[in-house]
């Protein structure tokens, strides 16, 4: 059990800047998820706490200790790659084996513990076959039993899920969970789905451009994102952000579009944000602004209605047994206490008062 | 009018087929004649030997003739396996740790040391033999199994790099990251990890090390005399004032080719393996 600190990291390949001055406190038993698209500079993060890249400045602390010059096996961590990363020419038994007999652990004693821990991802029927012999599923299984047989400070997992097919994503993701819950392990989860960041995090570092954007809970991204990035990296369907102007606590935009923010104190280029959960399409003439159907999207669980108001293009999310006939007319009514406002220079969120 | 021209088009893929099989015949022809007559005449009677009939009565006397003094081809035989055998376990750990390192290091000036590794091998043999002999007069090593290890170490070794290096590009790097994660050194997961996920490479570079070093004439001519000789130098033993004795060369020959036969099924094999094998998603 330990906490994890970057303290103004920063990793560069000569020009090239993947992470910049980052600074990250990771609490113990805590489960951070790194979210952001490829490119990020997420994994390398990861990495460079595995010990697998060297940061070009700045310190990493595991448990407090410092550890920048320490070889990944000094590190007490266990990582989870996203293809894997098995050793082929052993049977599951060696594979998950194998950080013990590092170790020095022998015959009864590791037999017993890799059973434990086979036992806990429902690996034992298969210990005797090779990585080769199993599916996408098993296999990250049997890399997740390698992480937690012998009981590591923390844990460190690239995108365990995404070689995966979606059905077992959802049953894995669950899993992950589950064992993260039972073994209170520190843990880091790099991933560029929203929904495992979500669904997994305590917190939720979001990342772009080698920096984090925002660090915070799963819901407080949600509801507030610092930024416009964030506003629109996180939310599927996206959040509906609209350009406009923005004065006396008034959001206008082309074509007719207005909004009462609550901002008082902000004037000039602005970005308006919805939620398209937050926005309700009623009758004509009954609600705060006029717009015509676009497009009619069902999804199964619900309608997706994208409508046009003013200039611009609005998405909604109603119940999926809403129907209506493309081009009629609609009125929208936006959750006031669930509108976001953006600088446009600046991209910051801007809190109402 | 449409099953015309499917005749025509099959009529024309059994021409095709014809003419392949017909070079094919003829290279296995090339290739494969010479060795064949060189077993036919390892088991001839010397008086049988320029009669061009197939149909003779074989016999071992050629050979028991060889390994019988004067000529004790044995010693020839057992100095061409020690030093292809040592050039080749010397040789073999060397340069897998080098192409390791060529393969997963960053290093300065990676390149160009890669490249000079290469240049090595443009260099004709004849003229560093002469350097290579008076330094092994020198030391006192001329005509021993050392100076011949020596030597092949330095042909052998570069090439086994390089080979070594493809195989090695061609693993994915997250098992062994994934090792060093779960605690070992980096020694511990060439061993552990790398060696065995690329061990049909290394097979095969092994084998290509042992055959050249097994071939090598130039060297072994020049810095053997008497207790070193290999076998391709033996072999020319049999070029004496009487004649050429062409059933003892191809005797000889054969005992040349046996390592060959062996080796090359092992390469066949593996080979295929080494490029499928591996995977890891």
């Amino acid at each position: 059990m330990a906490e994890v600190s970057l303290r103004n990291v920063t990793k560069a390949w000569g020009s090239f800047t993947a992470v910049r001055d980052q600074s990250l406190e990771i609490r113990d038993g805590e489960f951070m998820v790194l979210l952001g698209p490829s490119g990020c500079g997420k994994t390398t993060t990861m990495r460079m706490i595995a010990g697998l890249e060297e940061p070009t400045a700045g310190d990493i602390l595991i448990g407090g200790q410092r550890v920048n010059d320490l070889p990944p096996r000094d590190r007490d961590i266990a990582m989870v790659f996203q293809s894997y990363g098995l050793y082929p020419h052993m049977t599951v038994e060696d594979n998950i084996g194998y950080p013990l007999k590092l170790r020095g652990i022998k015959g009864a004693e590791r037999a017993a513990q890799v059973r434990a821990a086979a036992a806990k991802v429902e690996l034992e029927a298969l210990l005797h076959r090779r990585p080769k012999e199993l599916s996408g599923g098993q296999r990250q299984r049997v890399a997740l039993a390698r992480a937690i047989v012998r009981r590591p400070t923390v844990f460190l997992m690239d995108e365990p899920l995404s070689n995966l097919d979606a059905k077992l994503r959802v049953s894995t993701r669950a899993e992950i969970k589950h064992l993260q819950h039972e073994l209170g392990v520190t843990t880091v989860y790099v991933t560029h789905d929203q929904i495992e960041a979500m669904t997994l995090a305590h917190r939720v570092a979001v990342m772009q451009g080698g920096e984090i954007r925002q660090l915070d809970t799963p819901e407080v991204i949600y509801d507030r994102p610092a930024d416009l990035f964030v506003a629109g990296f996180i939310g599927s369907p996206p959040m509906n952000l609209v350009q406009g102007q923005h004065a006396d606590g008034r959001f206008t935009a082309a074509g007719g579009f207005h909004a009462v923010t609550g901002v008082a104190r902000h004037s000039g280029p602005a970005v308006l944000g919805v939620r398209p959960e937050d926005v309700t399409v009623a009758p004509a003439g009954q609600g705060d602004l006029d717009a015509s159907i676009y497009a009619v999207e069902l999804t199964g669980d619900a309608v997706l209605v994208t409508v046009q108001a003013g200039d611009s293009r609005i998405i909604a999310k109603a119940d999926r047994a809403w129907r209506a006939e493309i081009g009629s007319s609609v009125a929208l009514r936006l959750d006031a206490s669930r509108l976001h406002l953006f600088d446009a220079a600046s991209t910051k969120r801007l809190q109402p008062e | 009018m449409s099953g015309t021209r499917a005749a025509a088009a099959r009529r024309r893929k059994l021409v095709v087929k014809a003419v392949e099989s017909a070079i094919l015949l003829l290279a296995l022809f090339l290739i494969l004649f010479p060795i064949v007559w060189m077993a036919l005449t390892a088991f001839k009677r010397p008086v049988d030997l320029f009669d061009l009939t197939v149909t003779f009565t074989p016999t071992l006397d050629n050979f028991r003739t060889i390994f019988a003094a004067p000529w004790n081809i044995g010693a020839a035989v057992w100095n061409s396996t020690v030093v292809a055998g040592l050039t080749v376990l010397i040789s073999i750990p060397c340069s897998t740790l080098a192409a390791y390192a060529f393969s997963r290091f960053e290093m300065r000036f990676k390149g160009a040391l890669f490249f000079t590794i290469l240049a090595t091998q443009f260099i004709p043999a004849v003229v560093v033999v002469l350097p290579f002999y008076l330094l092994f007069r020198d030391l006192g090593l001329l005509d021993t199994h050392l100076a011949l290890v020596i030597v092949n170490l330095a042909i052998v070794t570069p090439f086994a790099v390089w080979m070594l290096k493809g195989f090695l590009d061609a693993v994915p790097t997250e098992s062994e990251e994934a090792a060093l994660v779960d605690g070992a050194t980096r020694l511990r997961v060439i061993l552990d990890i790398v060696v065995p996920m690329v061990w049909p490479g290394v097979l095969v570079t092994a084998v290509f090390c042992f055959i050249l070093t097994w071939n090598e004439f130039l060297f072994a001519l020049i810095l053997t005399r008497d207790d070193a000789v290999t076998l391709p130098v033996g072999i020319t033993r049999f070029r004496t004032e009487r004649g050429d004795l062409w059933e003892l060369i191809a005797a000889a020959g054969i005992l040349i080719s046996i390592p060959m036969f062996l080796l090359s099924s092992v390469i066949q094999r593996h080979f295929v393996r080494g490029m499928t094998g591996g995977a890891v998603k």
